[in-house]
């Protein structure tokens, strides 16, 4: 009776893309606000040139994981409002699948636009064009195991009204190895050393939330939304 | 429930029983706390010789490793209590969690205060980015997320239930934070501090260390046991049983 | 200098070694104390409410037979 599982994926991605695309100015926002992080950051410590390229890799990291934090609280929001989160629990299709295709939609409206900015914003700070190549790569890696890790917690606060600071409290200890692998990389390759280990530990431990993170994070909703 | 767990273990968790027996066990808890509690200070503080290199400073370990040993047992007790509250949704598992929770972070704290305290006079700083302190951080903020998100819903079993599962996702957590700071400090070649820098302990200075150690689990059962008889009464507070403890207590 | 002011200057640190006892003891006290304020507040709400149910089922009985 229920069609088949590639078509309702394909639907729910389709679904949250253009409920994104409609609302283009809430999409922008965790780029601005990342442009204006950066932009304030020289004027906080001088121009020198030293310093800025010293801390321009960490800088970039920290700046991109606060704006996806920003963006992260409206994942299930809107879902939750309207009711369709529920639906979606009830709905024959595995939760965790569909919450994957939902997490995978909010990484390409919050973080995609933010990778593609990240060259600019380490560039405005001077990052050697070698380390370039580094951060991106870790970029790659870093913002979907933020998304995958922060839909658990999302989902946990999905039965509570305000959530937003609790949100970043419960992320802290979660992010802390993503931000130390990412800024790993992205230092190595900056001091000319290989950096392909700490990108490969990211991968690995992107590849293992992959797997586990929808799943908790079904597991996660079914306790938060549980009445 | 399984066949297998003993009838006993079955009264202990309807919540009437639970407070008599938390009750009865309390009053223990606190006296062997203060016993084992009084003589670890006479011995840390008095009898043991003050060490070769630190001094006399050295005596804050008697409480500093007490409590960072209790902030991971308390942790490990309300991750396993949460995995029983998820799984069998046991109504007491979820009070033993949650009631954990601030108890652990009471003792995080103090390891953290204590060992910044101690920092100063030996490393001549206050805080320093190592893993076991940066690990003792993250598990406060743990703490303090897991008491968070129980107090941020409405309905307290659901809140406890979500809370649960966060605790069960920081037990993954920790040992990682752990091995990737480890992994950070070799990268930035930061500083390598070592406070046991002396691996053999003489006996006059580790017994009233161990000492110490079962006077804070005690304190941990004692504090445990006033918690959860506290919160069962809110819990319950619709039941006779709770009913007739507020007139007896009102007649006191 | 009498053994017990040795015994509270701790070898020069006693900036450090005190306040990090008296932290240990505040906070622990402070832990359970917090309970046992809780457990008084719980209980005299219970008390509220059940006195406030009383006189309403009290006023209910004396008002039926009335009219």
């Amino acid at each position: 009776m229920s069609a088949p599982l590639e078509h309702a994926c394909a639907a729910m991605l389709r679904r949250d893309l253009t409920l994104a695309w409609r609302r283009r100015g809430d999409m922008a926002l965790p780029v601005l606000y990342a442009v204006i992080v950066v932009v304030l950051f020289p004027f906080a410590l001088g121009p020198d040139l030293a310093l800025l390229q010293r801390i321009a890799g960490g800088l970039v990291l920290v700046t991109v994981l606060l704006a996806m934090l920003l963006a992260l609280d409206g994942m299930f929001a809107s879902d939750i409002e309207d009711g369709s989160l529920e639906q979606l629990v009830l709905a024959p299709q595995p939760l965790a699948l569909m919450l994957g295709m939902k997490i995978l939609a909010h990484w390409i409206t919050t973080a995609l636009p933010l990778i593609v900015i990240a060259p600019l914003l380490a560039g405005m700070l001077h990052l050697p064009a070698a380390a370039m190549p580094a951060l991106l790569l870790a970029l790659l890696l870093a913002t979907p195991l933020l998304s995958l890790l922060g839909a658990v917690l999302v989902a946990l606060t999905a039965g509570t009204r305000r959530s937003g600071m609790l949100l970043a409290l419960m992320l802290l200890p979660l992010c802390v190895p993503v931000v130390i692998f990412a800024a790993g990389a992205v230092a190595a390759a900056q001091e000319g050393l290989p950096w392909f280990a700490p990108v490969a530990w990211l991968a690995a431990a992107l590849i293992l939330a992959v797997v586990l993170a929808p799943l908790a994070c079904a597991a996660a909703l079914r306790i938060a939304l549980d009445s | 429930m399984a066949k297998w767990i003993p009838l006993w273990l079955h009264k202990l968790g309807s919540p009437p029983t639970f407070y008599r027996f938390a009750g009865a066990v309390r009053p223990w808890a606190m006296g062997l706390a203060l016993l084992f509690g009084v003589i670890g200070l006479y011995g840390g503080l008095v009898l043991a010789p003050p060490d070769y290199q630190q001094g006399d400073a050295y005596r804050i370990i008697f409480i500093h490793v007490p409590s960072a040993w209790m902030s991971m047992f308390v942790y490990a007790v309300m991750g396993v209590s949460g995995f029983i509250a998820l799984v069998w949704r046991m109504k007491l598992a979820e009070v033993v969690a949650m009631e954990s929770a601030p108890i652990g972070a009471a003792f995080a704290f103090i390891t953290l205060a204590t060992g910044s305290l101690w920092g100063k006079p030996m490393w001549g700083t206050w805080w320093t980015w190592d893993a076991r302190l940066t690990s003792e951080l993250v598990l406060l903020f743990l703490y303090l997320g897991v008491i968070g998100l129980y107090h941020a819903f409405e309905d307290r079993r659901q809140g406890a239930r979500a809370a649960s599962f966060l605790a069960i996702i920081g037990v993954i957590n920790v040992p990682i934070v752990h091995y990737s700071v480890v992994w950070w400090n070799t990268l930035h070649q930061g500083s390598t501090v070592n406070i046991f820098g002396h691996s053999k302990m003489p006996w006059d200075m580790l017994w009233p260390l161990l000492a110490m150690t079962l006077a804070t689990k005690c304190y941990y059962a004692a504090s445990l046991c006033r918690r959860a008889r506290t919160d069962i009464l809110a819990l319950e507070s619709g039941k006779d049983w709770v009913r007739e403890i507020a007139q007896a207590e009102a007649a006191r | 200098m009498s053994a017990l002011s040795h015994f509270f200057a701790m070898g020069g640190y006693a900036g450090y070694v005190w306040p990090a006892y008296a932290v240990f003891f505040a906070v622990l006290i402070a832990d359970s104390v917090a309970p046992r304020l809780r457990r008084r507040r719980i209980l005299r709400d219970l008390r509220g409410r059940l006195a406030r149910q009383t006189a309403r089922e009290r006023r209910s009985t004396s008002s039926t037979p009335a009219p």
